[in-house]
């Protein structure tokens, strides 16, 4: 189980990196922690002729507080995250989020950007940032441009990044005190992508947000159940199923028991 | 097209001409003949490849040797004199932590960086960080002993 | 000598491994590790289809050479594989496809390159033109009239069929209660950690192929390729350097080896093939596959009376060389009466060919399935009749003043005490705690069920008992060498394979009890034949019973010889003399003299003229054993676990396990209970995670370690080992083997901790692997059943 090979080029800024992906478009991949993409080439499930490594990009891997949070390079690993390096203006979610992610010797290659970039629809960092209302900074030929996470995330494996850009940074919105937020999620084994994602957040200042990752799409945001958030069992049960019906049509029995169970949880831990 | 990789393996200085398609685990175990990092699965999940770079635990089947220029590369054979490798090298023998020995190497590596995060840990961290080491043989429990006692001794407790 | 040795010194002494300091130190050997000047990787072409004719190859221009199709290897010839029975059709197993593949992933041809990426890169551009046939996929469709069939000239999809009738079936039929139920055991893979591997390459300088083949039986191996490739057996040499691990996986001749060995003639230099995860997942040996539809009879008091019912085994495309995998319908239904009083038994089997990897032994054989099916019926029989499970079981079991007891499905049960060990199991799991935690509800809506199951491993089973199968190699002995060199130390040379059940420590231990040496100058040599004697390899929980015991008999040969030319050394009566320590003692006529051994062995090899007229010299002698009883000597245990189930998510979690075993007397008790925990993450895996589906075009659907779930730390439990001691009568020290038991009861185990949770609305995980969504679709179910909302 060999990779097919493949050229390696080494960009000296993201300028750099953005014009060699434009060039070759379809032949040109980016590779950031490769912790996703180096097992898709091996299994040559990933047909790639030049590989653009952003992994010595300094300007990916740096951090800092902003006025209202943090902007997270998008080469930021999620060890560093998890090892509390980055200021966590969330109150402990990313860094619970990232320390649940696979395992250790991953986290420790694995890039925020790659994870997003990459849009498993079981993926962690899609369904907290979006949570979250972050937005992602993204560079290409054409300059940089501001995506918000639910205008990024298009459906499995599939985003709004164009050939030629790349994800530079995520600005994370602080959280204020007095927030409460609850992540669960429903694995097959440890360290394996998730079967089902719950992510609430309430802010005092604001009505509940509610992401279900693990669909069969992309990390949702449910609606209904939001605005249910704070109401009894069976108008909870009820909300999940209409956000159910409209996120994830092809939702056998099991994934909304499932789905369900989850989101109750998450919305119940929430609750306090 | 081939590139140029020099890397410290084991604190020697080692360069070649690789395929970018390289893996680090090859690189380490074709290349450099150095054996105790096994392969496993080969994509990432059962561990048994892990090495150190820069320090930091990596599954050398995800890492191109290419990406690996510059860095300093440790496996199992450059710790041999590691005064916490020693210690739980002793504690995997005494609580019979190995069977037929093919995910040993990787275990002892990231036990040893367990033991650099965690002070003394108790057998529940120990499983959560373990949780990326696939063992077929021991179902686990005489290696979280084996750790356990490293931990404890190590912290002088 | 007598059979039953007292136990002493060395036997049962928790000593630490010889071979951990190797592994340790990064140094072991395993195949892959092996370089040779010269050599090249292999890659296979492999079907991308389950079923169809093979039109044709072609191979890209430029790179022909490189590639092989079966006819290109020369004369191979393609062995006739499964039991010698008429009855038992053939399916030959060519090593590179001919005209027909059977499944998705069967070799079509080899590529030989520089590199393993090269291969691939090459194998990539072959093309190859294949007419679809329809896939059979399900084992129970397959014999219905009309189903595709695999094999044009059988007359159905049958490998083997049969009917076991047994006792009193007029009676079972007229039983009061009828409890009947269907279960499954899906396919799963063997998953050694190391995966298969071989490198081969014709020695120059003494005319032989020599393979470095990673497997648990170097000689039969030899056997194989040497008949495959039409060598004289003395041109072939099997080397199985360090195993990573076997578990059945690696003890049937696969078809990558043969063409590897073939390429290595073909080719004149050197060449390896290293299974990868993804080739293991869909092309190794896969396992279980076993589909039951049973009922269960008792009278009202809980008497059981009888088992009747179906079972299907899919054994996928081919038979693997030598016995197949035939073994398991029948040991599937031999071992459904379990270790209950049941007096009746009707079952028809079917060994069914399907378009998936061919299924070969995994740890257990057959067992997992067979107990499985008996325990969580009883757990069922016991419901239906209101009583607790526990007690329906302790009322029926075999009690120690039956033994020897021979079942209803012909097996004989020798030593032991079955109702200690279920009450034993009771008190270690602490079931009175767990009833009073299950009565109150917990804080996060999951349920507590706890469950238990019996489960016995035959081991030790000799010629008669193979022969009944009608094996094609009868392994009915196994061989040891022991030669004492000139300084005392002494090497053993054996013919089965320790692939991590520590076997240069427990055979060291024994020869040591035997010459009164330290285990230390002891050293054991196993996996090569041109070094050690014929024996057929490690399998079948037979190692400690049939190796331990041809080491035993070494041993004593030698302490023999050794007592009488110490004795000649110290001019004393060879009547009164022992080994101890080290040392030949003589203690005639009140006069105490020793000598080392060591003095002995200069004698014996190397001062000849020190020895007794007309001896011989050298210690050296090689024996064979093969217990008194073929029928073999039965280990057995009570499992019993706590889980905490989830019932929207179906998520288990196993809160607390334990065991109470027994598996005679014990060389090394480290030893033992670790083969315990470690086969019960085995068996953990196939109850709750470990399968390979299949999609309806017989696709295998788990193809990575990302969709075929192995347990790892969080998931396996530290299991808490009770043990109970009854030594077997027919074996050397009373041993009875024990690699298999531990992964025989978790499915069964588990199914019945999860039924238990929801005994109230009879939830039925009657299928493996117990995954989320099969418990709570089952838990839903049972509660649509009850007319409660879920
Ligand atoms: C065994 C295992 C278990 C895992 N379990 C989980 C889990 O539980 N949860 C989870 O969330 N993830 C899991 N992962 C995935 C892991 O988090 C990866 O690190 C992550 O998905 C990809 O990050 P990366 O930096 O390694 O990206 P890479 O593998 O380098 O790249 C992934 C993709 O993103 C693209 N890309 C990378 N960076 C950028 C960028 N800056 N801009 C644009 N495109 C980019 C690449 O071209 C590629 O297509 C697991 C991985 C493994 C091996
Ligand atoms: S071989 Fe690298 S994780 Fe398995
Ligand atoms: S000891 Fe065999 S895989 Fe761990």
């Amino acid at each position: 189980m060999k990779s097919a090979p493949f050229d390696y080029f080494k960009p000296g800024s993201v300028a750099d990196a953005c014009a060699r992906l434009a060039s070759e478009s379809g032949g040109a991949v980016a590779i950031a922690g490769g912790q996703s993409l180096v097992p898709l080439l091996a299994l040559r499930m990933a047909p790639a002729v030049t590989l653009v490594d952003l992994g010595g990009l300094s300007a990916l891997g740096q951090f800092a507080k902003t006025s209202d949070g943090v902007r997270i390079g998008a080469g930021v690993t999620h060890a560093a995250i998890e090892d509390g390096k980055v200021p966590d203006p969330s109150g402990g979610l990313l860094q619970r989020v990232a320390g649940g992610i696979a395992y250790r010797s991953v986290r420790n290659h694995g890039t925020i950007g790659g994870s997003v970039a990459l849009a498993d629809p079981a993926a962690d960092w899609p369904a907290c940032l979006l949570a979250l209302g972050a937005t992602a900074r993204i560079s290409g030929p054409s300059g940089e441009r501001v995506e918000p996470m639910e205008a990024l995330l298009v459906g499995a494996y599939t985003t709004s990044i164009a050939a030629g850009e790349i994800i530079t940074a995520f600005d994370v919105p602080a959280l204020p005190t007095g927030t409460r937020w609850s992540y669960q999620k429903v694995v097959r084994k440890s360290g394996a992508f998730a079967m089902s994602i719950g992510c609430v957040i309430v802010r005092p200042d604001r009505a509940a947000v509610v992401v279900l990752g693990g669909t069969t799409t992309r990390a949702q945001l449910l609606v209904e159940t939001a605005t249910a958030f704070g109401g009894d069992e069976a108008r909870l049960r009820a909300a999940i199923a209409r956000d159910l019906a409209s996120v994830q049509q092809d939702a056998d029995d099991y994934v909304k028991r499932l789905h369900t169970a989850t989101l109750l949880k998450a919305v119940r831990e929430a609750a306090g | 097209m081939k590139a140029k990789v020099s890397l410290v393996l084991n604190g020697e200085s080692v360069s070649a001409e690789v395929e970018p398609r390289e893996t680090l685990a090859d690189f380490i175990r074709e290349r450099q003949g150095l054996t105790a990092t096994h392969l496993g699965c080969e994509h990432g999940v059962c561990g048994a490849c892990t090495v150190e770079v820069e320090g930091q635990t990596t599954r050398s089947c995800l890492t191109l040797a290419v990406r690996a220029d510059g860095m300093h590369v440790k496996t199992l054979e450059g710790l041999a004199a590691d005064p916490a490798m020693m210690v739980l090298k002793r504690w995997f023998h005494d609580e019979h932590a190995l069977q037929c020995g093919f995910c040993t190497p990787g275990m002892l590596i990231t036990a040893r960086d367990i033991l650099s995060r965690h002070r003394a840990p108790d057998a529940g961290t120990i499983r959560k960080e373990l949780s990326g080491q696939l063992c077929r043989c021991t179902g686990y429990a005489n290696i979280v002993k084996a750790i356990e006692a490293a931990g404890r001794e190590l912290a002088g407790a | 000598m007598a059979d039953t040795h007292e136990p002493t010194g060395w036997i049962g002494a928790r000593l630490k491994r010889k071979e951990d300091g190797r592994h340790l130190a990064g140094a072991a050997q395993f195949v892959a590790d092996i370089r040779i000047p010269g050599l090249k990787d292999v890659a296979f072409v492999r079907s991308q289809v389950a079923h169809g004719h093979v039109r044709g190859i072609v191979k890209p221009a430029d790179k022909s050479a490189q590639v092989f199709t079966f006819a290109d290897l020369g004369n191979v010839n393609v062995l006739p594989a499964g039991p010698e029975m008429p009855s038992f059709k053939l399916g030959p197993y060519p090593p590179l496809a001919m005209d027909r593949v059977r499944f998705a992933g069967q070799t079509i041809a080899a590529v030989v390159a520089g590199t393993r990426g090269e291969a691939e890169d090459i194998a990539d551009t072959v093309v190859v033109d294949i007419d679809e046939l329809p896939a059979v996929v399900d084992c129970v469709a397959a014999m219905q009239p009309g189903a595709q069939k695999l094999f044009e000239h059988w007359a159905d999809n049958a490998y083997i069929t049969s009917t076991i009738t047994e006792g009193d079936i007029a009676r079972a039929a007229a039983a009061p209660i009828q409890v009947r139920r269907q279960f499954r055991m899906n396919r799963q893979a063997t998953v050694t950690l190391e995966g298969r591997g071989v490198v081969a390459h014709w020695d120059r300088r003494l005319e032989e192929l020599v393979v470095y083949l990673s497997t648990q039986g170097a000689h039969v191996m030899r056997i194989g390729i040497a008949q495959s490739l039409g060598l004289p057996e003395h041109k072939v040499r099997v080397i199985a350097p360090d195993v990573g691990g076997g578990f059945g996986g690696k003890n049937r001749l696969m078809p990558e080896e043969v063409a590897v060995a073939a390429l290595a003639i073909k080719c004149g230099h050197p060449v390896r093939w290293i299974e990868d995860r993804r080739e293991h997942l869909i092309a190794s040996v896969h396992a279980r596959d076993h589909t039951y539809d049973l009922t269960i009879s008792a009278e009202r008091d809980g008497t059981l009376i009888g088992v009747e019912g179906d079972v299907y085994v899919d054994a996928g495309a081919y038979a693997l060389w030598p016995t197949g995998s035939f073994m398991e319908t029948s040991m599937a239904a031999r071992n459904l009466p379990g270790p209950y009083r049941i007096k009746a038994l009707k079952v028809n089997t079917w060994t069914v060919a399907t378009n998936k990897a061919p299924m070969g032994p995994y740890r257990g054989v057959a067992r997992p399935g067979a107990c499985f099916a008996i325990e969580r019926l009883v757990d069922e029989m016991a419901r239906e009749i209101g009583r607790k499970a526990f007690d329906l079981r302790r009322q029926n079991i075999v009690t120690k003043a039956e033994l020897p007891y021979t079942t209803v499905g012909g097996m004989t049960f020798d030593t032991g005490d079955y109702v200690a060990s279920l009450d034993m199991a009771r008190d270690l799991i602490g079931e009175v705690a767990v009833r009073k935690r299950q009565s109150q509800s917990e804080s996060d809506g999951r349920a507590i069920g706890v469950g238990f199951a019996f489960y016995s491993e035959q081991s030790g089973h000799g010629a008669a008992e193979w022969m009944k199968r009608k094996g094609r190699i009868i392994p009915g002995y196994e061989s040891c060498n022991a030669r004492m060199n000139s300084d005392g130390s002494v090497i053993l040379a054996v013919g089965t394979q320790c692939f991590g059940q520590g076997h240069d420590t427990t055979y060291a231990q024994i020869a040591a009890h035997e010459l009164g040496i330290d285990p230390s100058l002891i050293t054991i040599r196993y996996g090569d034949t041109s070094t050690t004697p014929m024996g057929f390899g490690s399998f079948g929980s037979r190692s400690i019973v049939f190796a331990g015991g041809a080491v035993a008999h070494a041993g004593r040969q030698l302490a023999d010889k050794i007592k009488k030319i110490g004795a000649h050394l110290m001019q004393a009566d060879p009547a009164t003399v022992h080994i101890e320590n080290g040392r030949v003692h003589a203690s005639s006529e009140g006069v105490a003299a020793s000598l080392p051994i060591a003095e002995v062995a200069r004698a014996a090899n190397i001062r000849q003229e020190l020895l007794p007229a007309g001896m011989s010299p050298l210690l050296e002698v090689t024996s064979t054993y093969e217990p008194r009883d073929s029928a073999g000597v039965f280990s057995y245990g009570t499992h019993a676990a706590v889980v905490a189930v989830d019932p929207d998510t179906g998520v288990v979690e196993i809160l607390d396990y334990a065991i109470s075993e027994d598996c005679g007397t014990v060389i090394n008790p480290m030893i033992v209970d670790a083969q315990v925990q470690g086969g019960i993450a085995q068996g953990i895996g196939t109850a709750l995670y470990e399968e390979i589906p299949f999609s309806s075009e017989g696709q295998p659907l788990a193809t990575t370690f990302a969709d075929y779930h192995v347990p790892g730390a969080l998931e396996v439990p530290l299991v808490r080992v009770g043990h109970l001691m009854h030594p077997a009568e027919g074996t050397e020290y009373g041993v009875k083997g024990v690699g298999e038991g531990g992964a025989i009861a978790p499915p069964a185990v588990l199914g019945n901790a999860i039924a238990d949770a929801f005994r109230s609305i009879g939830a039925q995980p009657n299928e493996t692997p117990m995954t989320p969504r099969r418990v709570s679709d089952a838990i839903a179910a049972a509660r649509a059943a009850m007319g409660v909302r879920s």
